[in-house]
């Protein structure tokens, strides 16, 4: 069980440090994909908003 | 009037070159649209593969630039309606296999019984190396069937909201557990390769079967049976083929264009079906098919009489080399 679990744990550490490294050499696809007056937002929202089902924006 | 005839004459003799020269191009502008333009689908079938109509942008994307791309479609239709029929036989039936399987042999036992002796089949390491794979895979498997078959089988239960946020973190968690998953890939290949090369052995291992076909019948093996190393070979082909056309795409367009961004997927799409089957037996014939199996990679150890059925030849070096018990003596079978 110690095994199986310290399996878990490597793996989940490794996938969090590539995150990081990736994330931090890497461009955001917002950036890397278009200029800034293609973007109409905030990366990360849209212009519906954060609640799909409000009618209010 | 003589200067007005002269202007006359020059503006004819213009108006006769002008259409001396200008009637062969008139002549090519005088198409019927209707009749006579490109159909788009004459257009598109024209397109040979790989071909695109394509645009000029200003933005930094230039893949953006490519308007139509026919290959496209037939990477579409591939997706849904090729890819279910490949994974539903591929999943489906191996389970269906598997569970005929169960109900006709039923649990594969220890035929001479469990000894109480142990013998120790895999080391910490290896065990580690196997969980960190597995564990890797199953999630793997499980977010890479959401991107195929999500939309169709979860959606419709859980909704939009509910599905695009557990869609996004599998998501997340397929792109970077993939790095450990090819780091045990590589540490697994190297730690049982020496254990994994075919020989005779497993010619007259798989002639008789394995000997699971039926009761009592045993073919000789070393630390890993034909069938053992069959899924060997399966992980570490199967693993590399994931990993290469999954580095492409976790890199897109680096550098494969779009077609070979396709080609790719497709790759890594069948050959995720076939890998989920493959392994199903494997989890099988490790859990619920064979007594006393999940041992090996539960605690490491095994019991010597299952050893010495399923890896006889293996439990010989074990304790030539001194590291196995010896005295145990495979218990007597009752006469049936």
């Amino acid at each position: 069980m110690k095994v199986f679990l310290a399996a878990l744990v490597f793996a989940a550490i490794t996938a969090v440090g590539v995150s990081i490294v990736l994330s931090a050499i890497q461009m955001p696809s917002y950036v890397a994909f278009s200029t800034s007056g293609a973007r109409v937002g905030d990366p990360g929202t849209n212009l519906v908003g954060q609640d799909w089902n409000s009618t209010i924006i | 009037m003589p200067s007005s005839l002269s202007n006359l004459r020059a503006l004819t003799a213009a108006m006769v070159l002008l259409f001396v020269f200008a009637h062969p191009a008139a002549a090519q502008l005088s198409f019927k649209p209707t009749a006579e333009a490109v159909q788009e689908d004459k257009l598109l079938n024209a397109l040979k593969e790989g071909d695109k109509i394509s645009g000029r942008i200003s933005i930094p994307d230039v893949n953006a630039a490519n308007l139509i791309q026919p290959a496209g479609r037939d990477w579409r239709d591939f997706h849904r309606s090729k890819l279910p029929i490949i994974g539903g036989v591929a999943i489906i039936g191996m389970f269906a296999l598997l569970a005929i399987f169960l109900m006709v042999r039923g649990r594969i036992r220890v035929d001479h019984g469990f000894s109480g002796t142990k013998i120790l089949r895999f080391a910490s390491f290896e065990r580690f190396t196997h969980w960190l794979t597995a564990s890797c895979f199953i999630i793997l498997a499980l977010s890479g069937l959401n991107i195929s078959f999500g939309r169709k089988l979860i959606l419709p239960l859980f909704g939009a909201d509910a599905f695009s946020a557990m869609s996004t973190y599998a998501k997340y968690a397929h792109d970077f557990l993939a790095f450990p998953f090819m780091f045990g890939l590589v540490v697994m290949f190297l730690i049982w390769i020496k254990d994994n090369i075919p020989g005779k052995l497993d010619v007259l291992w798989i002639k008789q079967g394995g000997g699971i076909l039926a009761n009592g019948m045993h073919p000789p093996a070393k630390r890993f049976n034909a069938g053992q190393k069959g899924i060997f070979w399966m992980v570490i082909v199967g693993g590399v083929l994931m990993s290469v056309s999954g580095w492409f795409l976790l890199f897109p367009y680096i550098p494969a264009n779009v077609t070979t961004m396709q080609l790719l997927t497709v790759i890594h799409a069948v050959i995720a079906m076939l890998f989920i089957a493959g392994i199903m037996a494997h989890i099988y014939i490790g859990t619920v098919g064979m007594e006393g199996a999940f041992d090996a990679m539960g605690t490491g150890e095994v019991d010597l009489n299952w050893a010495k059925e399923h890896h006889s030849l293996w439990v010989e070096e074990e304790q030539a080399k001194g590291q196995a018990p010896s005295g145990t003596t495979p218990r007597a079978v009752p006469a049936e």
